[in-house]
């Protein structure tokens, strides 16, 4: 009975590990979204992240200063697209889709640059995981929920933040205004270009975040596409989770239980092809997005430039 | 000006990419003096690309060819990459995977007198050939290796896509494990991805979880994800492509080498003398292509009698006493 018990808590803390990045990206694109910011270049934001935190922490020996840099990456990417978003007036999905392109190729430019091209692997120790005392012992949930890096409980801390923020708050009011009806905003006196260039930057920082949990929480080294495909997924659990931090969590959970299904279901040798189970995490999401048809969330003015002298 | 400048070379471009196709016989007597490798990933991917880049240089070395090396090629550009390169002058184009065979046999009947390679595959025709490493050697070993080191009577094994050229391995790998533990429980999990390290990780994780204490992986780029998951749950695993004990020195048992460069020698030197026909050429231990790393620093850990009985198998190997069976199709 424990066996299996055990089993189960080992079973969702794979799931909570692989949620982790993704619904710390999803939570800065759902702000950015809220201020009318659409971000397809979420992955772009997440690979920056990536390597930026594996740098920083390669050269200085410090996860911590890694983490900043992550964060830090994340930034200067996502700066980028506010300022070709805002400034430029641009368009969003193009602008984002480019950045996706271009932060691959930098990243693998820069870590060619780096470290040289060769068969050996340059790696740092990974986040280790911290027991929180008392509620680390509580049995199951301790174990799957408080037995995780440092960088899941800033997640648990940013999605309590953020549910407070976006609907208990003046500021919230006004960001959900700027992404609704930018004009209305504007004539209420709320300062719509200002608004959404710290929506980028909140952005960043969580992009930068969720990308540098894959290389300093998880597996200590970057490779080239280290990311791959994580912040498209990231932006289908802000669909999914219709911008609200705690869904989007609970999206980004669902996926990685999916994932960790699969693979839990080829372990132990059921009759499928591959294929089929790599489907999985795919398939759950294709089918809550039919069950939430119709309830769209989207901010009205997601994806249009605000321009001041226009009407 | 410019703007006829422009045209121009355009133009000048063309004629020259059909002079290169339509050149035939008469470009017979030009040296084979250059050679292109094209790659399903990055190039410094520290594991299966990286090998074949190493390979590529070593072989340009010694026979003093001019290089070039096309990246993340993905299946959809294969023909057109193999196409391009031939027609850029490349005297030799190798694609290194099993998906790039199809590719180079049917582009190589419009360029008569360049040679199209592939490595891994069984595609053929006058002037491509297919170049079979025999992973699936290397992969008997591990087995045997893992199994024997199993104190949980289960271990696993990753594999990339389910392809050929990685059934063959995990197969391989399940078999051997029988022979030195019949009642062995030999888990394989498909990622189906060659390069999210996330993938491999979670597999190996999940394959622990389930009672596994040691692991193989075949699965290039993301197989590495599976040995930073083993060093951090304290179990042994066994790499792939190349000597992989420098990711985690404690827990990397060995490793199958695969030997490009005498794979792409073995190519070169056939085409330079005038032997080279098309078709598929399996190539393994007995030629020096596939090989077994040492164990480092967990020599002292193997036991004795392991090591004696995997030193034994590849002489049966190599002297071809033991024939290592190639199974395409996945058993579960």
């Amino acid at each position: 009975m424990t066996d299996t018990l055990s089993l189960i808590a080992s079973f969702a803390s794979s799931a909570l590990r692989q949620a982790a990045p993704l619904s710390l990206a999803g939570l800065g694109v759902a702000y950015a979204e809220k201020a009318g910011i659409l971000n397809i270049g979420e992955e772009g934001i997440m690979l920056g992240g990536a390597f930026a935190g594996f740098i920083t922490a390669y050269f200085t020996g410090s996860l911590a200063l890694g983490i900043l840099g992550g964060a830090a990456g994340g930034i200067v990417i996502s700066m980028i697209h506010a300022f070709l978003s805002i400034k430029a007036k641009a368009n969003q999905t193009i602008s984002g889709l480019a950045l996706n392109f271009f932060t691959l190729g930098l990243t693998s430019f820069l870590f060619l640059l780096a470290f040289g091209q060769g068969s050996s692997l340059p790696s740092i120790a990974n986040l280790k995981p911290v027991a929180i005392p008392i509620l680390s012992s509580i049995p199951f949930i301790g174990e799957v929920l408080f037995r995780q890096n440092v960088l899941v409980y800033v997640l648990y801390i940013a999605i309590a933040a953020f549910s407070v923020f976006f609907y208990r708050t003046e500021w919230g009011i006004s960001l959900t205004a700027v992404g609704e009806n930018p004009q209305a905003a504007d004539s209420a006196g709320i300062n719509v270009y200002r608004t959404r260039y710290l929506a980028c930057l909140v952005n960043g920082i969580f992009g930068g975040l969720g990308g540098c949990f894959i290389t300093l929480g998880q597996l200590g080294y970057f490779q080239e596409d280290i990311v791959s495909g994580k912040g498209y997924i990231a932006l289908v659990a802000v669909i999914l989770g219709r911008h609200n931090p705690i869904l989007i969590f609970l999206s980004a959970a669902m996926i990685g239980l999916a994932e960790s299904l699969q693979f839990s279901m080829q372990a132990m040798g059921v009759q499928l092809p591959s294929q089929a189970f790599s489907m999985l995490p795919y398939v759950v999401a294709v089918i809550v997005l039919l069950f939430s048809i119709g309830r769209s969330t989207t901010p009205a003015a997601v994806g249009i430039p605000y321009e001041r002298d226009k009407r | 000006m410019k703007r006829i400048l422009a045209v121009l070379s355009v133009f000048v471009l063309s004629l020259s990419i059909l002079a290169a196709g339509g050149s035939g016989e008469a470009a017979k007597d030009d040296p084979i003096d250059s050679m292109a490798l094209i790659l399903s990933g990055p190039a410094n991917d520290q594991g299966w690309n990286a090998v074949a880049v190493a390979g590529l240089e070593a072989t340009a070395e010694q026979f003093g060819l001019e290089t070039t090396i096309m990246e993340n090629v993905s299946i959809a550009d294969s023909e057109a990459a193999y196409r391009q390169l031939a027609a850029e002058g490349y005297d030799i184009v190798i694609g290194h995977g099993y998906q790039y065979g199809e590719p180079a046999a049917a582009v190589s009947h419009e360029f008569p007198s360049k040679y199209f390679l592939a490595t891994e595959s069984d595609s053929y025709s006058d002037n491509a050939a297919s170049y079979v490493m025999a992973c699936e050697q290397g992969a008997y070993i591990m087995g045997i290796l893992c199994a024997g080191m199993s104190e949980s009577g289960t271990i696993g094994v990753i594999g990339g896509f389910e392809q050929p050229s990685i059934i063959k391995e995990v197969e391989a790998f399940k078999l051997a494990a029988a022979t030195v533990n019949p009642d062995i429980n030999v888990m394989s999990i498909y990622i189906n991805s060659f390069t999210d390290t996330n993938l491999g990780y979670e597999a190996a994780m999940t394959m622990i979880n389930h009672g596994a204490d040691v692991i193989y992986q075949v699965a290039n780029q993301a197989g590495n994800g599976a040995i930073i998951a083993c060093s951090e749950k304290g179990v042994y695993c066994c790499g792939n492509s190349y000597d992989q004990n420098s990711i985690a020195p404690d827990y990397v048992l060995s490793s199958t080498i695969y030997n490009m460069d005498q794979v792409m020698k073995t190519a070169v030197s056939s085409i330079l003398d005038g032997t080279f026909t098309g078709g598929v050429y399996n190539l393994g231990m007995d030629k020096g292509v596939v090989e077994i790393a040492p164990y480092h620093s967990l020599d002292s850990v193997i036991p004795a009698d392991l090591k004696d009985l995997v030193s034994e198998t590849v002489e049966a190997i190599t002297s071809g006493e033991l024939q290592v069976p190639v199974i395409a199709e996945a058993s579960k």
